[in-house]
């Protein structure tokens, strides 16, 4: 699942339309789109650093993303020298704190990329330049969630399923921005955007099949297997160690169970009979 | 995931982080130098990426990035009780890199770190300055090559080099270099210090396929080994850790066999055997990032902290390799870690 956060409307629209996300009418305190299907969950936080992180902390909490999952941060920002352009964060710095954050590097992308700082304010040309340019390198992005997102999303996700994606839409002129502007800047750069979030996706989704595949397998055998044994909670605990590594070693466990059933050694007829079976288990396999 | 196109994922160190301390260091430049056109990230403390929460070594092992940091407070550090200390009564290690670049599912690494990203002190000056005010209490046996593997980053960093030329300057030190790596260029126009232990760990093929990922094969490594003993280089050959597999007694005969055609064994320095060990809690963290790596999921058992194979199978293991390798060596040059 891929969790899009962003903070307006104007800047959800290419998901709404590419995803087929539908609204989720019980969401009623911030706009909520997702399509089970395509995996794909949208909230528009609203703008600034405390919507931001209410709305990501509240809808993680619901639907409690797994380290399979995906959140994405998109939307639009100033930049202290460029007027256009896409940016994938490596750095980001809260304004008011001056904390860092560093989501990891580790797609491919065709993406510039930047440090962003969120700030309380639109960031404006004139009194903000002076003072960033002071501190920091002069190429800097600036927004108002980027910061907020990454420290309630960090409780959720890991450094390496964080993406943050921003879309320059002035140097620090905010009246320059209105909702049409930023639906096209957005629509402009939307081949690019979902050309990775395929790619990141493929990744993730691969590693998810895999795992699901290997644990229903072995958790149909330990329960029959544990039945027949008489196990106690503690010695299904260990039973299920033993079959993990078993399964994982691609050793041939099952044709010793199935001997064991052949040979009528189980199903055992109580407790004390079912330790001496499960030692037998072990002996024939190490 | 390894059927993964490897183009998802960015190149190997496509992004340096680099505090903001050590950017003009000497060593931080020439490190740079070799990549051009890497993104260059500044930071304030290494741990500032190092040990951020949740971090996954999997997915950061497919594309590690570098940290370049300074080392402060302890520089060197007494020898852990599960590491082997070869009769030597002062046994340290120094920490001049953490992370290695190759990927073994089974290294206490990725239970001892948060991050898989590789982190090298630029100011070995410092670690240099700190070994020679213990040399003068007393003599050391240094291990510098333990949470990483200096010798396949010396292309990168130069820092076996260094070792070997500071060790060359200082009697009552002896450094031991631990390596996976089959560096030939470095083995070529190696310099022969006797008291630097160029130590191999070896596996059989069939474990290094299975869980040595990136690392190079028996062969390569022997190779290496046999050319730095022709050098006149210290050589010692690990078979630590020894990994347990169904078939393992033929498969670490086989390794043998592979070892004595190309090792004079009459030339190495010694050898140590020691079946795979771990704390429990590195173990307990590696198990929660890998649950598909056989070598980690063995139903161990624990005993005061640390994890091991099954007393029996650990002894058939040991004694086994151990009576082999008496079959070319004498005893006493045999260590063995339980012993």
């Amino acid at each position: 699942m891929i969790y899009i956060f962003t903070a307006l409307y104007s800047e959800a629209q290419i998901f709404i339309r590419h995803f087929n996300l539908i609204k989720n009418q019980e969401s009623t305190w911030f706009q909520q789109f997702y399509n089970e299907t395509a995996g794909v969950r949208l909230a528009v936080t609203g703008v600034g650093e405390i919507a931001a992180a209410a709305v990501v902390g509240s809808v993680c909490s619901v639907y409690k993303p797994t380290q399979n999952d995906l959140l994405l941060n998109i939307g639009i920002c100033a930049h202290t020298t460029k007027n256009d352009g896409i940016f994938l964060c490596n750095k980001i710095m809260e304004k008011a704190t001056e904390r860092t954050f560093y989501p990891d590097m580790l797609y491919r992308h065709n993406f510039s990329e930047g440090t962003i700082i969120t700030g309380m304010q639109p960031y404006a040309s004139d009194k903000d330049a002076a003072q960033t340019t002071a501190n920091i390198s002069v190429e800097m992005l600036y927004d108002m969630e980027a910061a907020a997102v990454w420290q309630a999303g960090i409780h959720f996700f890991g450094p390496h399923q964080m993406i943050f994606l921003k879309i320059v839409s002035d140097r620090g002129c905010v009246e320059e921005v209105s909702k049409e502007r930023t639906a096209l800047l957005l629509e402009k750069y939307k081949d690019g955007i979902f050309d990775y979030i395929r790619q990141i996706s493929s990744i993730t989704q691969k590693m998810e099949c895999r795992k699901s595949c290997l644990c229903q397998e072995n958790e149909r055998l330990i329960e029959s297997f544990c039945v027949d044994l008489h196990c106690s909670k503690t010695m299904k605990d260990f039973m299920k160690q033993y079959i993990q590594y078993l399964t994982l070693a691609e050793m041939d466990y099952v044709s010793v169970i199935q001997d064991m059933y052949d040979k009528k050694l189980l199903p055992c007829k109580d407790k004390r009979e079912g330790k001496l079976r499960f030692e037998e288990f072990k002996r024939r396999l190490f | 995931m390894k059927n993964l196109k490897e183009d998802y994922f960015n190149p190997f160190f496509s992004h340096i982080y680099i505090e903001k301390a050590v950017r003009e260091h000497a060593r931080t430049q020439k490190i740079l130098a070799k990549f051009p056109s890497a993104e260059i990230i500044e930071i304030d403390h290494y741990k500032d990426i190092f040990c951020r929460s949740r971090q996954s070594f999997r997915f950061q092992h497919r594309t590690q990035k570098l940290i370049l940091a300074a080392r402060q407070g302890t520089l060197l550090y007494e020898g852990a009780p599960v590491c082997q200390s070869f009769g030597s009564q002062y046994f340290y290690y120094a920490s001049c890199a953490m992370n290695c670049i190759y990927d073994c599912a089974y290294c206490y690494l990725k239970g001892m770190y948060p991050s898989a990203h590789i982190v090298v002190f630029v100011n070995l000056e410092d670690i240099f300055a700190e070994v020679e005010r213990v040399l003068e209490h007393h003599p050391l046996y240094l291990c510098v090559s333990y949470d990483t593997d200096l010798l396949a980053m010396e292309q990168i960093i130069g820092y076996v080099q260094e070792w070997s030329d500071f060790a060359a300057k200082h009697d009552n030190l002896k450094i031991e270099i631990r390596t996976k790596c089959a560096n030939k260029t470095y083995v070529r126009n190696v310099n022969p210090v006797s008291t630097v232990i160029y130590a191999f760990t070896l596996s059989p093929q069939a474990v290094i396929d299975a869980y040595e990922h990136y690392t190079p094969s028996l062969a390569e490594r022997l190779s290496c080994a046999a050319e730095l003993i022709q050098a006149g280089c210290p050589v010692r050959l690990c078979f630590d850790p020894m990994i347990y597999m169904p078939d393992w007694k033929q498969h670490y005969e086989t390794m043998l066999d592979q070892v004595f055609h190309i090792i004079p064994m009459e030339k190495i320095v010694d050898v140590s055997v020691g079946t795979f060990r771990i704390s429990q809690d590195y173990l307990k963290n590696m198990r929660k990032q890998d649950s598909e790596s056989a070598v980690i999921w063995f139903p161990f058992h624990k005993e005061g902290g640390y994890c091991h194979y099954p007393a029996e199978l650990l002894e058939q293991m040991e004694c086994f390799l151990s009576e082999r390798l008496e079959e070319k060596i004498s005893k006493e040059k045999i260590f063995r870690w339980n012993v």
